[in-house]
């Protein structure tokens, strides 16, 4: 019995401690705080902040692009800012000057930056696509246009993509999730990046730039906004399009996104465990600042390499312009809020938590920011996902293997990615009935190496020359005739029917009148 | 004719006579004083936007200097940087708008004035001016996510039939080829024109409708009277009264298309060529080059957007003051010849 009532007393203690340091939450007025900048961390942001509703901070953000965050925040217009890159950084020659107030920058979240994109092979979605870095820096260089291409056919064998053009949509307003991906271009393909920025009419070498070159007639598309972009490549018309947004907007909106090829030759999609996996190689500088270079090529086959932290720009030390202390309370109580409970969500909108030494390091820069009131965050009671025993990141370390069938190859997975978890279609595995089963491949350089044994002939048509099918065994399995809208067929009776409607209708508008007039003149005679 | 002098009084004259006889006291000097000095306000802070952008388009000037008019490019960090592109972009948009806008505000205004009673025209003034309080933001999402998937089949239509006037030519489509994307067609001026068209129709359709109801009632009873149908009185007395109107209308209507920007920002893709091919993706407007650029924008960005600024300054006030004009030398509000 007395076990029992201490057991109980013990519960109850427990359940004081939890309830307790949230306590203060209730009894502090907190004012309203607005904050602008990156569209990439979006839908994080916006989550945490319609989630601190309950304990009556009201946050407003703006995902006017990271750019313009940077800005506001310099100008004393907003009380922090989201941003991909620190202040600083030269782009296109031109040097973004940190605010002259003091600030310190915070990790917040961390994610992947995709390929979203709208293809169809015949009426079936691709869900599965996969490409090589080469072939995203290809295409959204402009040198390759089509999505037959042999360099994405090597990349995904069991497709057979259609002959469709290629139309990269990229971000038409100073953006972040640009800036990241042009960094990577520029870091790993920089002759591609400059040859296109030389097109654009920019100096070169380019480096990263936070607005995308756009070189007319070349096919690109540009819009503004992660919404903009996202949505441009979601309409229903716009097969053929490809854009790069964070993974949150294409799971939302039920697109796939393209798996991206890393330096173990593995297709990885940006899932928050991948994420996880590539940014154990981020280098992390004093300043809490990023380095990605290691992420580019992190040796770990599970790793996305497109990976990054979204950082907050915050005040610190000192009040200064129209920033309070009560202002300072209430960004602190939020800034506690996401760094401890709002990572848990992180996952499920589309991103990777923080892992628990950057939540520790991005409290240190909490507890700068003037009026805040210090709480205590050590991770373990935030159930962050990413804690382990022994400090290692615990998402990374339990991140499942890539499967066998996402290896550079012969053979590709059909699953789906991103928001759009269906199978796609395959053609039958090229040749060697043996590889379609990839779990009989243990070593992946198998892989490869069975499809030149077999020497299977292909059947070619005598009439046509087309080939119909190679003898590969499986009877029809391999049929490649895809079906097309047939929009354009047939425009002579088309022509025809369309002159004819124009003529009834100018009929129909002219000839009553005419009729009228001409019988009223006979009348009158 | 002369019934509709007997009708109405020559009521502005009594007016006139009063004005001259009142003595301006201490009360009315104090009213005028202030009236002036509003007046001189509106002025006062037309001459202060200008300056402004004049003195921070002065660096970008000075670089580009002649070539701000005639380059097509936007890349003011390495110094090529002008309007040439971009105000084109804007006039065509302005054009598209206005094409569209005014054979639609002329019907809307001439059935509320003419033909709709009670209810109905009460209504439909409500709507109207309903259209015009909706934001332009509000315009734009609708514009991206509704209207533009819809448009782009009549933008392949015209495309198609229409190939040969130089100005519905889309580069890069074969409308031999089913696979050719629909993409071309979108983002383009004349899906942003559509949007903008529905967003200065109502501003067009009030002034028209407040010209139409001003003709005078004379001149219809007489239209009547020698036996003219509806349609008749309205071609013989309406219109040609309304004339100056409309043209006014249309004009500030076309002002507002050339400052309209979040719409505009929201739809299309933004290219720094001149793109004459309306149908075709790529297209670009001055004020949101502004929206677009100006987050990111370095010193001389930002002067270089300014100069941009000033550009459509002058431009729309040189309409605006080509509307007011017109407006004042019409026939609309005064009295009925006899």
């Amino acid at each position: 019995m007395a076990r029992i009532r201490r057991g109980f007393a013990a519960g109850l203690a427990l359940l004081l401690g939890v309830l307790l340091p949230a306590a203060p939450a209730h009894a502090v007025v907190y004012v309203p705080i607005s904050g602008a900048g990156s569209s990439w961390s979006g839908p994080a942001v916006y989550q945490w902040a319609s989630n601190v509703k309950q304990y009556g901070m009201t946050v407003s953000y703006a995902d006017t692009g990271s750019s313009d965050g940077r800005n506001r925040f310099k100008s004393g217009v907003v009380d922090y800012a989201v941003s991909e890159i620190p202040y600083g950084l030269t782009d296109g020659g031109v040097v973004d000057y940190p605010p002259t107030t003091k600030f310190s920058y915070m990790p917040i979240v961390a994610g992947g930056t995709s390929l979203m994109y709208n293809l169809r092979i015949g009426n079936n979605r691709v869900t599965n696509l996969r490409l090589s870095g080469e072939v995203i820096a290809k295409i959204f260089t402009g040198v390759i246009t089509n999505w037959s291409d042999p360099a994405i056919r090597a990349d995904n064998p069991r497709l057979n993509l259609p002959a469709r053009e290629i139309v990269p949509v990229v971000r038409s307003d100073g953006s972040g999730t640009s800036a990241q991906f042009t960094m990577w271009l520029s870091k790993k393909y920089p002759n591609l990046w400059n040859d296109y920025c030389r097109k654009a009419g920019r100096t070169t070498p380019c480096g990263f730039t936070s607005n995308y070159p756009v070189v007319a007639g070349m096919g690109f598309t540009a819009q503004s906004g992660s919404n903009g972009v996202a949505g441009y490549v979601k309409q229903d018309g716009n097969v053929g399009t490809i854009t790069y947004v964070e993974y949150s907007y294409a799971v939302n909106l039920n697109f796939p996104v393209a798996k991206v090829r890393n330096s173990k030759d593995y297709y990885v999609e940006p899932t928050a465990s991948s994420v996880a996996v590539a940014l154990v190689d981020a280098q992390i500088n004093s300043d809490l600042t990023q380095k990605l270079d290691a992420v580019y090529d992190s040796t770990d086959k599970r790793a996305y390499p497109l990976s990054s932290y979204s950082y907050m720009i915050i005040p610190v030390d000192q009040v200064s312009g129209s920033f309070s202390l009560d202002k300072g309370r209430t960004l602190a109580a939020f800034a506690y809020y996401f760094l401890c409970e709002g990572q848990q969500q992180a996952e499920s909108l589309g991103y990777s938590p923080l892992p628990v030494n950057l939540v520790k390091a991005g409290k240190a820069q909490v507890d700068r920011i003037p009026g805040a009131v210090p709480k205590a965050i050590d991770g373990r009671s935030c159930n962050n996902p990413t804690l382990s025993p022994d400090g290692s990141n615990a998402l990374a370390n339990k991140a499942p293997q890539p499967k066998e069938c996402d290896f550079k190859g012969n053979d590709m997975c059909a699953s789906g990615t991103g928001g759009a978890r269906y199978n796609t279609p395959l053609l039958a595995a090229p040749t060697g009935s043996a590889t379609t089963s990839p779990g009989a491949s243990a070593s992946p350089g198998t892989n490869t190496g069975t499809g030149t044994g077999t020497g299977t002939g292909t059947v070619v048509d005598p009439d046509t020359g087309q080939v119909i099918g190679t003898g590969g065994g499986a009877s029809g399995g391999d049929v490649t005739a895809t079906t097309v809208d047939l929009v354009a067929q047939d425009r002579s009776t088309r022509r025809t029917m369309l002159l004819l409607a124009a003529a009834t209708l100018v009929a129909l508008v002219l000839l009553p009148p005419l009729l009228a007039r001409t019988l009223r003149n006979r009348r009158r005679l | 004719m002369t019934a509709s002098t007997q009708v109405r009084p020559t009521a502005p004259d009594v007016a006139e006579q009063r004005r001259e006889l009142a003595l301006p006291g201490g009360a009315d000097r104090v009213f005028r004083l202030v009236l002036r000095s509003m007046g001189a306000v509106v002025l006062a802070i037309m001459a202060v936007v200008g300056l402004f952008l004049a003195v921070r388009a002065g660096l970008a000037l000075r670089k580009a200097g002649g070539d701000f008019l005639t380059t097509e490019a936007w890349e003011p960090d390495d110094e090529n940087f002008g309007v040439a592109a971009v105000l084109i972009g804007t006039v065509l948009i302005a054009l598209v708008a206005i094409s569209l806008a005014v054979p639609l505000a002329t019907g809307m205004a001439l059935y509320i004035s003419e033909y709709a009673t009670g209810w109905r025209k009460r209504l439909l003034v409500t709507l109207v001016d309903l259209m015009a309080a909706v934001p332009s933001v509000v315009y734009g999402l609708w514009g991206v996510n509704f209207l533009q998937p819809h448009v782009v089949g009549l933008s392949r239509w015209l495309a198609t039939y229409g190939s040969w006037i130089p100005l519905l030519e889309v580069d890069g489509y074969d409308p031999g080829d089913p696979l050719s994307p629909q993409t071309v067609f979108t983002s383009s001026t004349f899906i942003a024109g559509i949007v903008v068209a529905l967003m200065v129709t109502p501003i067009i359709s009030s002034i028209m409708r407040e010209v139409f109801s001003q003709a005078p009632v004379g001149e219809r009873e007489g239209a009547y009277a020698l036996g003219g149908t509806r349609w008749g009185m309205i071609r013989t007395v309406v219109l040609p009264f309304g004339r100056g109107g409309m043209i006014g209308g249309t004009m500030l209507g076309l002002g507002r298309a050339m400052g309209e920007t979040i719409a505009i920002y929201m739809i299309i893709s933004p290219v720094f060529v001149i793109q004459p091919h309306i149908l075709e993706n790529g297209a670009s407007s001055i004020s949101s080059l502004i929206a677009l650029k100006y987050g990111a924008a370095g010193k001389v960005g930002i002067s270089a957007l300014m100069a941009a600024g000033l550009t459509l300054f002058v431009v729309t006030l040189a309409v605006n003051f080509g509307a007011s004009m017109i407006i004042a030398r019409s026939r609309s509000g005064a009295q009925s010849e006899v």
